[in-house]
């Protein structure tokens, strides 16, 4: 079946100055200003973000650790040499977390950027790398933070059992003749 | 705090009236929920109208303090037990939800209007209503901006979108003008330095809309032969639309069966 959807965007949000980017999910945007809205109304309602990044997820070369060691080679082309540019580089360091930001470094074609990253990022133990070059980044700016992010810390985050419903419909149910 | 009894009253009609036209929209809006085009615009667009009626609820509680009434309790009394007809809305914001355009240009139109307007009560010398402004301007910004993307984008879609968003203006345009309509004692409310005159709100919207729309597509051209749906000088804002009562008598239905019931 054709997908009839609008193209993904790969989203990564930063909870914290002192924290790093991680990815948080997919959104479907025609563009990538819609993107980077979509992006902070579907994830950053809460909890809070100090910046959010959205890629197209056709930018991301990925490789799993299994695959890069058993040197069966890069998908056809992520070889394609370009001029040299900044790629960064995500990776998942374990199995329940979510994609981290490592770092960026220059390379010339993405199956480059993915082995100086494997090189690189050696003292990290990555299940999976993400590598996309970094011109294809669309993000929130300093100036946003305040209307995109800050109000959502005013907001209470609920949950259903918060409400009294239940037992408000009980005692009327009790209460009627 | 050294006012008469006319000012204490005009003032209180002029939160008012900010109160209930975010909440009736915030309210309509909500219906979209789960009806949207796409789910992050479902998302989005259920964001936008809790923030609305969120900021309604800011609104009651600072009209609440003014008139000495309880900003815990009185707020809930003001939205689920006063009769449709005390209702300050404009009928902008009560007319129902037509197809995706008419909504969100409706909403676009409000955001433009609510972001100009506490820029304006930013300076209020009310002070927790200075406060307020200031802090609910920014989130406005974000909606402006989410709003205003989509206007374009519909604008200069597809021949379908357009058209859409066209009709849309010309059914919500001659509405548009009731929210600068002064509520009776405007004037009051302005000497006293707590509000500002709607018709510098009026200049500071029509500034930020027409270039918007035009942007976008649209042709505005026609636009000042519709007659507004109320005059810029009738002044009240105690006629509504008859969805209105519609509207209240179900937002009040499950509270109103059970009144003394804490949800």
């Amino acid at each position: 079946m054709t997908d009839t959807q609008w193209p993904r965007f790969m989203v990564f949000q930063q909870t914290g100055e002192d924290e790093p980017l991680m990815h948080n999910g997919t959104v479907h945007a025609p563009d990538v200003e819609m993107a980077l809205m979509n992006a902070r109304d579907v994830f950053v309602r809460r909890p809070d973000a100090v910046a959010l990044w959205v890629v197209p997820v056709d930018a991301i070369y990925s490789q799993t650790r299994e695959v890069l060691a058993n040197q069966t080679g890069g998908e056809p082309g992520a070889g394609r040499t370009n001029k040299p540019e900044d790629y960064i580089v995500f990776g998942k360091l374990s199995e329940q977390a979510q994609a981290t930001y490592l770092g960026k470094l220059r390379a010339n074609s993405a199956q480059a950027a993915m082995n100086a990253a494997v090189e690189k990022f050696s003292d990290h133990n990555v299940l999976r790398w993400w590598v996309f070059p970094a011109r294809l980044i669309t993000r929130s700016q300093p100036q946003d933070i305040e209307s995109m992010f800050l109000p959502a810390l005013d907001k209470p985050f609920r949950l259903s059992t918060d409400f009294h419903t239940q037992t408000a419909m009980r005692e009327i149910r009790d209460r009627k003749p | 705090m050294d006012m008469d009894q006319a000012e204490k009253q005009a003032f209180e009609r002029y939160l008012l009236a900010m109160a209930d036209d975010e909440l009736i929209l915030g309210h309509l809006n909500s219906e979209w929920c789960g009806h949207a085009p796409l789910l992050e615009e479902d998302i989005a667009f259920a964001n936008i109208a809790l923030d609305e009626i969120g900021h309604a609820s800011t609104w009651y509680a600072i009209l609440s303090e003014f008139t000495g009434k309880d900003p815990e309790t009185h707020p809930d009394h003001l939205v689920y037990f006063r009769d449709a007809s005390d209702f300050h809305s404009a009928r902008l914001v009560e007319l129902p939800n037509g197809d995706w355009a008419f909504s969100m240009l409706r909403q676009y139109l409000f955001d433009a209007y609510e972001m100009v307007k506490l820029r304006e009560l930013e300076r209020s010398r009310y002070l927790p209503l200075a406060g307020a402004a200031a802090k609910i301007r920014k989130e406005e910004i974000y909606h402006y901006r989410h709003t205003s993307a989509w206007i374009k984008r519909l604008g200069l879609g597809t021949e379908e979108s357009h058209r859409r968003l066209q009709n849309a203006l010309a059914a919500l345009w001659p509405y548009t003008r009731q929210l600068f309509t002064p509520v009776a004692g405007e004037d009051l409310v302005v000497s006293s330095g707590f509000g500002s005159p709607s018709e510098v709100v009026e200049i500071a919207w029509r500034e930020q809309v027409v270039p918007l729309l035009e942007e976008s597509g649209l042709q505005l051209g026609h636009l000042s032969n519709l007659v507004p749906v109320v005059s810029r000088y009738d002044g009240s804002r105690e006629q509504h639309t008859p969805h209105l009562k519609v509207l209240v008598r179900e937002l009040q239905s499950v509270a109103r069966l059970e009144p003394d019931s804490s949800w």
